[in-house]
């Protein structure tokens, strides 16, 4: 059986590298068949902003990437609809990536998961 | 008994999670465990460098790291990516992109993210450091 990878996504973009370098993690491990959970929870929902242009910070745009999260097969792209609320974030602004949802049900795909990373 | 991975991002210059990654390297290979692989990512891969120079009287995480592996036969893998973008390199990717000389501690291996995601599948537990 395949193990069980989530991957937390839980700061801004740019500021640290953390958010592109659990990218890559991310699509490795999709490369090896793991079962991966991406989840966006606190100002990693930042993450997901559309239209992002950091070319002005001399900073690489790493979020067209997140597109690719589907391609290579991640099908659980989940976000905490309540950070998005704290933050005055509402869908429309996001990337079309991942879809809304409580913090109970992240919680418990964390808590089903064999491995978690968050950088 | 189980074997373990680490993942190790801390900034072995400006924090303390590299010292408690050894601390609990050492920790799980006295009462039994295995360890398998200490995977280095982010800031993490600086402590790779054989040039890493603290004063003497201050802990030397390469040698040490480098001792504790050679010891008890696990292996040692900074990512490749990061490691080249933060002047951490072996003779091959010096020659490969013309850089003029190379600073891998012997006791480590520049290797891709696939070593991460194998050192999970190959381990009961995976711990990160950051």
């Amino acid at each position: 059986m395949s193990k069980s990878l989530s991957i937390i996504f839980n700061k801004a973009p740019y500021g640290l590298q953390s958010g592109r370098e659990l990218l890559d993690i991310a699509l490795m491990a999709a490369a090896f068949d793991m079962d991966i959970k991406a989840l966006f929870i606190e100002d990693g929902v930042y993450q997901l902003l559309d239209n992002q242009q950091p070319d002005v910070l001399y900073m690489k745009n790493h979020s067209p990437t997140f597109k690719a999260l589907d391609l290579y097969g991640i099908e659980t792209r989940l976000i905490a609809e309540h950070d998005l609320d704290e933050r005055g974030i509402t869908q429309e602004q996001l990337l079309p990536v991942a879809e809304t949802t409580s913090q109970e049900t992240i919680k418990q795909v964390i808590s089903e998961s064999d491995f978690v990373f968050m950088l | 008994m189980a074997t373990f991975s680490l993942l190790v991002t801390a900034n072995p210059h400006s924090s303390q999670g590299q010292f408690s990654a050894i601390q609990f390297a050492k920790s799980l290979l006295s009462i039994g465990h295995e360890l398998k692989r200490v995977f280095f990512y982010g800031d993490g891969v600086l402590v790779a460098s054989r040039l890493n120079h603290p004063p003497s009287d201050e802990y030397n995480l390469t040698k040490s790291w480098a001792k504790l592996a050679i010891e008890h036969d696990f292996e040692l893998v900074a990512c490749v990516t990061v490691a080249m973008k933060r002047g951490i390199t072996n003779a091959v990717e010096a020659d490969r992109n013309a850089l003029t000389g190379d600073n891998l501690d012997p006791a480590f291996e520049i290797s891709g993210l696939g070593q991460l995601t194998e050192a999970m599948l190959e381990s009961d537990r995976l711990i990160t450091f950051g």
